[in-house]
């Protein structure tokens, strides 16, 4: 099950992809956040969401996603989550995520997705 | 009515000028009610006050309720903040006018009583004019009509967060409800329901222990490897727990967590931890008590296979002999046990008579049994001695039970013209002949009980003869270790051999039950403890 959180990001066709693993809490949250704003600065507008070592995410690692789902929007950008588990998955249906983001099974079907 | 003023020429350009002034603003500020934060709010807004008025500098300030510092919002000079700082010094002044035609600043006290201020310093050549001052208050208004916009979807998003997450909340609490009922014997619902718990609660980690006693059986903790251990500044700790069986369940939660890093644990966060708790020890009681039912109905089909086989084994009656009375009896226990008696023809005329004890109950004790009626009516049909016999079904019940099953057993052949009885006794209870003087002969042990070792042993049979009036009879255990409710043996109260000496039956039935009738009496209402079997024999 999850461990302290951790993440990795690349940049796959002035995409980017950052791969979390363990509990996306406050800290994990905050991580992606920093993460994104790097990137976004720098004028990355898509942005991929792996989750695949991230069983459990709680309602403040989720504010995080949601503002920078929001920043995205405004900048007329795009986030695609992969790899959900399946309680996580529920988790973002019901909190509304997937009425302005994507999902995917893997990280290169939300590629062509964003193609 | 009173009548209108005529507009004068300088009014009427006052407004033109104003109303041009007017559209490019809220031209510029339909911008700003796309706007999600302070930061965006306040750069469109400076962007469409310098299109309406380009001949001045201009920035704007932000001091929220409170506080005394002003923060720039969107590009705002040091100076400018400055001169901010030093028009809201007067407190008791909500809006303190101070621009004049060198320009100065203008504090708008907004919705929720933070602040946001104008700075304003003309170009050189130029001075502010009223119309300029009306349009920075009309500014300011405008700002502040968006501000509050701004305010309002912020909170709406915040109310439909909350609302999505308690939501969320419950939908979890069912689904794991669910989740934890199916899961398998080796997974652990304890551990389902603290990964459910530290999350819906916004906890950053959490434990859940297991004691039984004072003694830790199992920790676990989540997320994995974090230490257990509070923030400083954490608000504390949350805690639920339960007992089932034997064992001690504790969860415990810690630090909540909220975007500043830092909350309060909600009572309703007490609630759902011990919802979740509930949920586990329900789990555990619904698995436990399946558990039980299963291992119940599996008794029930043992014993119900056992009794079938059982009665199909034993002889629903005894054959007439000639010159002899005979009658048997078996009443299993409720655990049905391995106890056979049995009595027929052999094809040379003679008669077997048997009475057997198997070590154990259920369905092994009965498949044992079932063999060793087999192996008997096969060997007992070669008419091989009984010192034979014994080897021969001693091998043969070692090598069809288990290391812990064995049987005793007293199995006698009777020529029933000469009253000649051979015998073995294979390690079962001494066989009582009755003389007809009263005396009693113990008919002893012959060898061990079959089945129990595999060594080559040699078994001892021996011979006796019955004569008129005299009567055997073989039992089991059952009825000497017949226990009353004081766990008293029968034999204690009534030794079997001084009671069949004692017995004036007028027939073989007779003696057997009055010899069950007895046996009942001394036990009770208590429940039988063991099987209760016996053959009687009397040579008329």
């Amino acid at each position: 099950m999850d461990q302290e959180f951790s993440l990795t990001s690349q940049l796959r066709d002035r995409r980017l992809v950052i791969t979390t693993s363990g509990y996306v809490n406050n800290t994990g949250g905050q991580a992606i956040a920093t993460e994104f704003d790097r990137h976004f600065a720098q004028g990355v507008r898509e942005v991929i969401i792996n989750l695949a070592g991230s069983k459990v995410v709680n309602s403040v690692g989720m504010s995080f996603l949601l503002e920078i789902l929001e920043k995205l929007q405004d900048a007329g950008g795009a986030m695609v989550f992969t790899n959900l588990d399946p309680a996580v998955d529920k988790m973002l249906t019901i909190m509304g995520i997937f009425s302005i983001a994507g999902k995917a099974a893997t990280v290169d079907d939300a590629i062509k997705k964003l193609s | 009515m009173p009548s209108a003023l005529p507009v004068t020429p300088d009014e009427d350009r006052f407004t033109g000028q104003l109303s041009s002034r007017i559209g490019i603003l809220q031209q510029g500020l339909r911008r700003i009610s796309r706007s999600s934060t302070l930061a965006d709010l306040g750069a469109c807004s400076l962007e469409a006050l310098r299109l309406t008025v380009p001949s001045m500098e201009t920035g704007l300030g932000y001091r929220q309720k409170g506080r005394k510092a002003w923060e720039a919002l969107g590009e705002c000079s040091a100076r400018g903040l400055t001169e901010l700082r030093r028009a809201s010094a007067d407190a008791a002044v909500p809006n303190p006018a101070t621009i004049g035609k060198r320009g100065g600043c203008l504090v708008q006290r907004l919705a929720d009583d933070s602040s946001v201020g104008l700075f304003v310093r003309p170009h050189r050549g130029y001075s502010v004019t009223d119309l300029d001052l009306v349009t920075f208050r009309l500014f300011l208004q405008l700002f502040d009509g968006a501000y509050q916009e701004m305010a309002f979807r912020k909170n709406e998003k915040s109310l439909v967060f909350s609302l999505n997450h308690r939501i969320l909340q419950l939908n979890s609490l069912i689904e794991t409800g669910i989740e934890v009922s199916r899961l398998t014997e080796n997974q652990s619902p304890h551990h389902l329901a603290l990964i459910r718990a530290v999350s819906l609660v916004n906890a950053s980690r959490g434990v859940v222990r297991v004691h039984s006693g004072k003694r830790l059986r199992e920790e676990y903790v989540f997320p994995e490897g974090s230490p257990l251990r509070q923030t400083p500044g954490g608000a504390g700790r949350l805690e639920s727990s339960f007992d089932f069986l034997d064992h001690s369940y504790t969860f415990v939660l810690y630090n909540k967590e909220s975007r500043d890093g830092r909350g309060v644990f909600e009572e309703t966060d007490q609630l759902l931890l011990d919802a979740l708790a509930r949920q586990v020890h329900a789990s555990m009681e619904n698995r436990y008590l399946h558990e039980q039912a299963i291992e119940k109905e599996r008794i029930e089909k043992e014993l119900n296979v056992a009794t079938s086989i059982q009665a199909k084994i034993l002889p629903d009656a005894l054959p007439k002999i000639r010159g002899y009375g005979v009658a048997g009896v078996n009443i299993p226990s409720k655990s049905v046990g391995g106890d056979y008696y049995n009595c027929f023809e052999l094809p040379d005329g003679t008669y077997a008579l048997v009475v057997a004890d198997v070590a154990g109950k259920g369905v092994p004790a009965a498949l044992l049994v079932s063999s060793l009626h087999a192996y008997l009516r096969a060997f007992l049909e070669q008419a091989m001695p009984l010192r034979d016999l014994g080897s021969r079904l001693d091998k043969s019940l070692y090598r069809d039970s288990t290391d812990d099953k064995f049987v005793t057993a007293f199995i006698a052949r009777l020529q029933p013209a000469t009253g000649e009885i051979e015998y073995l006794n294979a390690g079962h209870n001494p066989a009582y002949l009755l003389r007809t003087d009263g005396s009693i002969e113990e008919l002893p042990n012959g060898g061990p009980p079959l089945g129990i070792l595999n060594l080559p042993i040699v078994f001892e049979s021996k011979r006796i003869t019955i004569s008129k009036g005299e009567q055997l009879l073989i039992y089991t255990d059952g009825i000497p270790e017949a226990e009353n409710e004081h766990e008293e043996f029968f034999e204690t109260h009534h030794p079997l051999a001084e009671y069949f000496a004692a017995q004036k039956p007028a027939s073989a039935d007779a003696f057997i039950k009055k010899l069950i009738a007895d046996v009942k009496q001394f036990a009770g209402s208590g429940p039988q403890s063991d099987d209760i079997t016996a053959i009687y024999l009397r040579r008329i």
